[in-house]
């Protein structure tokens, strides 16, 4: 390898002294881009940090849509069948499965909870999944079932930051933003990585999910509202039309050129970036947003309902649904990284409500339909291959019941040892099942996928060697994968 | 005038310079020489060992544990000692990690990794040193530092100026020069009031000539009501300070009351100690005033639950938890949230002590079933939104008292029991606990009372390591963008260790031992050489400290939500100078209160209520008002300890398009038009100054002049839209306008209100 090689990404993404120092030039020429198809806008590739890319390996993967289920989905009560659970259902977890194991709440000897569900087995290969899911079953042979992803991080918050920016502390740059830093976007008049919320709550770890971290400030999530209008002011004052914006856009940047030389502060570089960008929004996000444009049977696919969102709790909150086809369509006008954060999978048996057998189905409705339509939907325009879909938790659930004598409810507690994500598209096999799990759902025992293969995994997709994609800053080369680089693509998964 | 407590300690809160050089020459560097462990022991431990010698059982190698010292001293089975205090070349470590026999050397061969010479002679010497072991840096009681030699004696304004200096000096990088007069006359006016000082204010400190004109502008801002509108803004993120209940149904109550207490106090630099007790206590003080019974509103912040069907019960201890949680993270800088379920995996809080600290809030006469009682009631001047309302429904008889919050303790008789709740489970009660503070912090006060107000005199009592450091750091952060101690929130041992952790202290001291003046703190800081660096960022900089940990710059970073909105209406004469009273609501687009048991709505406040700071703004918890949240301030349901800043497209179309920004661009446009009669030129120029306190360069004026020009021939061209920009919604021109002049300077005024020069605090 070439001792510079790692940094052949860092010098093609354009440093922030780099694009300072072609600051008269490159501004100038970013604002022409917008004006210009996107095939031609790679020319400016040295100007624009957000310019599409060629990456370094292949590409598999154009864009990605990650369906993020906060709380931690329990994968013996959706994907992984262990029919062992109901033997020893009520009775006390034996010895070997407690063993070493760190729970966020469980303590001594608790008993086991088989799960409430039916199962059933689909398609050639029998793979069983719970009886909550109706749609999804169609979908197996588009998707992998990956039953063996590992954590380290046992609370909501830490493992969401894990499992989105490589570092359970703060400060960490997230996928969606080394995959615009790394690749760039397809599409100047849309933010290259979006997040979208549903379920009623944001994620417990907030902002810091989609933060640019040590990466420059352009290369952070635009998160968009969950209820009302996606983004808000986007019309321009009465009385301002479009002309009369640009002008006042020109005037600004101009102005603000002359300070981002004079104070040197890569903010004020990506603060003109982000007005640029605000006002190619205005004209593309009103179009891309409106759902309504969309046909009654496409619509019904995912179960959307444009403009409706309970209030989380109701299993016909169309939220998610609304989600996922807004993710198709960004998407479809070359958005490279689409985040979902969907709220309320954090079954420990709280209260009532909050119970397993209760609070999951609930769960399962608001987005069993749209998952599968998602799948369907890529699939039928051709975008499946392209796009690598992504769904799971920052971890799993226990086999164990979390209750005890004077505690009613039903619920599991968190386990970062073994949970069930699901694959499609993108380059990675379809119809298949990934890695096993113990006899209890305990451990991943074969092919086991630690968050940073995982992401290595979705850089590779994306034609980024997560080995070398890496960002120099205070003296350290920072990776998604961590700084040591200790990760393993898993070849088993990829078509 | 120097203030000088003790001659060695070198802690001054004056600028005297002489005794700032004579401390220079007497102070002795601190332990020079010497190996510390947590500041050069730990880490390395910690980077090479802690892995598989460490805290974690299940993680540990050969039965040996390097992160305590009686672990690390025990001779293992096989006789040998890790570490033999005194004795490196009998020390297993030592030998170890110089090994080269690839059975024997560690780290082990695999992994890889090898420790640098330095490291190695930093062990060794600590080992030959007796290997001294500390407690977590920020459970040891913060000292007084030495102040240490420099070579630019010159540059040092105040005592701790030496720090900052000495540090940089090691790391080789010079001082940014100072920042000019505008500059730093913004950042100050910024700072403290969080609105830029007036035309008249301005021209006042930038003609002063005269030694000490900074210190007198200093302390006018000091001074200055719009001070305590300033800092209160920041205490009521940690005091969860809204409007409204939370949870679904997110009711309106009245806390406002408390927001003026909190404001009045600051405006009265009340000392910080007396300000936590009252907070905390007011209640159980001697003969309480109204005003100390409306401070204890900070714990009645609380949510309350007033969806049908739940458990009071189970709510009155969510909020007890609310409150345990929200005191040790505002006093302490401790996360305490895991404690409730399960001991706390990284700090030395167990459950029971979680519960014991529960144990003190756990009896007061506020029940989840109750509605806000206990209340304090007090005649109602003056409320707009129920004026109005009355008004429209045509009710006569208005309300005439308003209902605060407070705590009350209860009865003697009517005492609750506390538990323990198994995994967090109020329905589980174990064992009764009664109040205690955690074994690992100093003791409780002997003669203090052991409730809240015996608590509150344990956080600010000399002993207490954190109460002080935190509330400096908050202090610091909010002057320069980021805290000593990067996790705010955090100062237990996940948190990141202080970037200058003398600095620290020596704040930390100087806030004790000046009687907790914040007022004096903050006067100590930005009289510093530090805080007056200009802001510019060099090329060397930012490649080597982009975050400006070494502080070798001024600071540099976008403004708050809050000053966002009150700087936009200052600068265009429409800022409203009233204070107090219940909450107001401008604009906001329509169908954003629409939640369901919301039947008050959002009605655009008439008159100068519409243009009040944005600290008077109505905060519904479920709905925060959109510029708050899309500049990064929070709905508030639990204690905000900090702000992560973002930088996004949202926040340009937000300062573009919303109408309070418009509707600040009108009024700009008509204070450029009027100020000057004579030319474009003149109209620039008085906007500028309006926005930046400076002129404008000839570049930056043809920039806008070309603008204008052009924007002014569109609008005598559509004199519908020249009508509806320059008027909506302001309202109509002023007589003998021209409506397309006007709409076009205030374009020019839309651009103004949007320089990053102007979001950012320089």
């Amino acid at each position: 390898m070439h001792p510079l090689e790692p940094y052949l990404h860092q010098a093609a993404a354009v440093t922030r002294r780099h694009f300072l120092g072609r600051f008269g030039l490159g501004l100038g020429a970013m604002a022409l881009q917008s004006l210009v198809p996107p095939a031609k806008a790679n020319a400016a590739t040295e100007e624009n940090p957000l310019a599409p890319k060629v990456p370094l390996l292949p590409v598999k993967a154009k864009h990605v849509i990650y369906l993020h289920m906060a709380g931690g989905p329990s994968q013996v009560d959706l994907f992984d069948y262990k029919p062992a659970l109901a033997r020893y259902d009520g009775k006390p977890c034996p010895e070997e499965y407690l063993k070493g194991q760190r729970f966020a709440f469980l303590r001594g000897v608790p008993k086991v909870l088989a799960s409430p569900f039916k199962w059933a087995q689909h398609g050639d290969s029998g793979t069983w999944m719970s009886q909550l899911w109706e749609h999804l079953p169609q979908r197996l042979g588009d998707l992998a079932m990956v039953r063996s992803l590992t954590t380290e991080q046992i609370n909501h918050a830490p493992a969401q930051r894990l499992l989105h920016t490589g570092s359970q502390l703060l400060g960490g740059a997230s996928l969606g933003s080394w995959a615009a830093y790394g690749l760039g976007t397809e599409n100047q008049n849309l933010p290259a990585f979006i997040v979208l919320t549903s379920g009623g709550q944001a994620p417990d770890a907030g902002v810091s999910l989609w933060s640019n971290g040590f990466l420059p400030g352009v290369y952070q999530g635009v998160c968009c509202r969950s209820d009302g209008e996606p983004i808000m002011y986007l019309p321009n004052p009465p009385g301002l039309d479009r002309t009369g914006r640009r002008e006042t856009l020109d005037a600004l940047r101009t102005l603000n050129q002359m300070q981002a030389q004079s104070v040197n502060d890569p903010e004020t570089v990506t603060r003109i970036a982000q007005y640029e960008l605000a006002f190619r929004m205005q004209m593309s996000v009103p179009e891309a947003t409106d759902l309504s444009k969309e046909p009654q049977h496409v619509l019904d696919l995912y179960g959307a309902q444009p403009g409706k969102s309970g209030p989380g709790k109701d299993a016909t909150d169309p939220a998610f649904a609304n989600n996922c086809l807004l993710a198709r369509r960004l998407v479809e006008r070359g958005v490279r990284f689409v985040q979902l954060y969907d709220w309320g999978w954090d079954h420990h048996g709280f209260n009532d409500e909050n119970q397993i057998h209760k609070a999951l189905p609930v769960k399962v409705r608001q987005i069993d339909r749209a998952l599968s339509g998602l799948i369907t939907d890529l699939k039928q325009r051709g975008l499946l291959e392209s796009t690598l879909v992504l769904w799971g938790g920052e971890f799993g659930r226990t086999p164990m019941l979390q209750k005890d004598e004077k505690n009613p409810f039903l619920g599991r507690d968190h386990q970062p040892t073994a949970f069930t994500m699901l694959l499609a598209g993108g380059g990675v096999k379809s119809g298949i099942v990934y890695g096993e799990t113990d006899d209890f759902g305990c451990r991943a025992v074969n092919n086991p996928v630690t968050i940073h293969d995982l992401q290595a995994l979705i850089l590779t997709q994306l034609g980024l060697d997560p080995f070398k994609l890496l960002y120099r800053t205070e003296g350290l080369d920072q990776r998604l994968i961590g700084v040591e680089g200790r990760a393993s693509v898993p070849r088993g998964l990829l078509a | 005038m120097a203030d000088l407590r003790g001659v060695s300690l070198g802690f001054v809160w004056s600028t005297a310079a002489a005794a700032i050089v004579l401390l220079t020459i007497v102070a002795p560097v601190a332990n020079a020489g010497s190996v510390q462990f947590n500041r050069d022991v730990r880490p390395i431990l910690k980077e090479h060992c802690f892995r598989c010698h460490g805290p974690d059982a299940s993680a540990r190698k050969s039965d040996l544990r390097l992160d305590e010292r009686d672990g690390a001293t025990q001779p293992a089975r096989s006789g040998d000692i890790a570490v033999a205090p005194g004795k490196p070349d009998q020390s297993e470590l030592i030998v170890r990690i110089t090994s080269a026999d690839k059975d024997d050397m560690m780290p082990p061969e695999k992994s890889g990794q090898r420790l640098s010479s330095a490291e190695v002679e930093t062990l060794r010497k600590w080992v030959l040193e007796g290997a001294p072991y500390e407690k977590h840096w920020a459970f040891e009681k913060p000292l007084n530092p030495a102040i240490p030699a420099v070579k630019d004696l010159g540059w040092p304004r105040q005592p701790f100026d030496f720090l900052v200096l000495a540090d940089l000096e090691k790391t080789g990088l010079a001082p940014s020069p100072a920042a000019d007069r505008t500059t730093l006359l913004r950042r100050i006016s910024l700072d403290l009031t969080g609105v830029p000082p007036s035309a008249e204010e301005a021209a006042a400190f930038l003609h002063d000539g005269t030694p000490g004109a900074y210190e007198r502008l200093v302390d006018r801002l000091l001074g200055a009501p719009a001070f305590g509108e300033n800092w209160a803004r920041v205490w009521l993120d940690l005091a969860r300070y809204a409007d409204s209940r939370g949870y679904q149904p997110d009711r309106r109550r009245d806390m406002w009351r408390y927001r003026d207490w909190v404001i009045a106090a600051l405006n009265a630099d009340m000392p910080f100690d007396q300000f936590t007790k009252e907070q905390l206590a007011g209640d159980l003080l001697p003969r309480p005033t109204e005003a100390q019974l409306i401070a204890t509103a900070f714990h009645r912040n609380s949510m309350l639950n007033e969806e049908a069907g739940i458990d009071p019960e189970e709510f009155r201890a969510e909020a007890v938890r609310d409150r345990v949680e929200t005191t040790f993270e505002v006093w302490m800088g401790l996360t305490m949230g895991c404690a409730k379920c399960h001991s706390h995996k990284y700090d030395p809080i167990s459950q029971k002590e979680y519960y014991q600290i529960y144990a003190f809030f756990n009896q007061t006469a506020d029940t989840a079933g109750n509605g806000d009682a206990p209340t304090l009631s007090s005649p109602l001047l003056e409320d707009p939104i129920h004026a109005k309302k009355a008004v429209a429904a045509g009710i006569q008889s208005l309300r005439r008292t308003t209902e605060t919050p407070i705590m009350r303790e209860l009865p003697v008789n009517q005492r609750r029991e506390s538990h323990l709740f198994k995994r967090g489970n109020f329905r589980d009660p174990g064992e009764v606990v009664e109040p205690e503070v955690p074994a690992a912090f100093p003791p409780f006060p002997e003669d203090a009372p052991k409730n809240r107000l015996g608590l509150a005199e344990w956080l600010c009592s000399r002993e207490n390591p954190l109460t002080a450091r935190v509330q400096v750091n908050r202090v610091w952060a909010r002057l320069f963008g980021r805290g000593l101690v990067e996790t705010e929130e955090d100062f237990g041992t996940q948190g990141t260790p202080p970037d200058h952790p003398e600095l620290l202290d020596y704040l930390a001291v100087g806030l004790m031992d000046g009687g907790w003046s914040l007022k004096r703190l903050i006067r100590t800081i930005v009289l510093s050489a530090t805080y007056q660096q200009s802001s510019r960022i060099s090329p060397e900089l930012l490649e080597r400290d982009p975050q400006n940990r070494l502080l070798a710059r001024g600071p540099r970073f976008r403004l708050e939500a809050e000053m966002i909105r009150d700087q936009a209406l200052a600068a265009s004469g429409l800022l409203s100078p009233k204070m107090y009273g219940p909450p107001v609501m401008p604009y906001q687009p329509p169908g954003m209160l629409t939640k369901p048991y919301d039947r008050a709505g959002w009605e655009t406040s008439p008159g100068e209520d519409r243009h009040r700071r944005a600290i008077y703004t109505l905060l519904k918890r479920t709905i925060p008002y959109p510029e708050l949240t899309i500049f990064d301030g929070q709905g508030r349901e639990s204690c905000v300890i900090r702000r992560i800043r973002t930088n996004t497209p949202l926040q340009a179309l937000e300062a573009l398009d919303d109408p309070v920004f418009v509707e600040c661009a009108q009024a700009l446009a008509r204070k450029m038009e009027a100020a000057a009669e004579q030319g474009v030129e003149a109209r620039i120029a008085t906007g500028f100054h309006a926005v930046l306190l400076r002129d404008p360069f000839p570049a930056e004026i043809e920039a806008l002049k070309e603008l204008y020009r052009k924007r002014l021939d569109a609008f005598q061209h559509n004199p519908a839209a020249a009508a509806a920009f320059a008027t909506d919604p302001l309202g109509p021109l002023p007589a003998k306008a021209n409506a397309a002049e006007l709409a076009a300077l205030t374009a020019v005024a839309n651009v103004l209100l949007n320089l990053d020069e102007f979001l950012t605090k320089n």
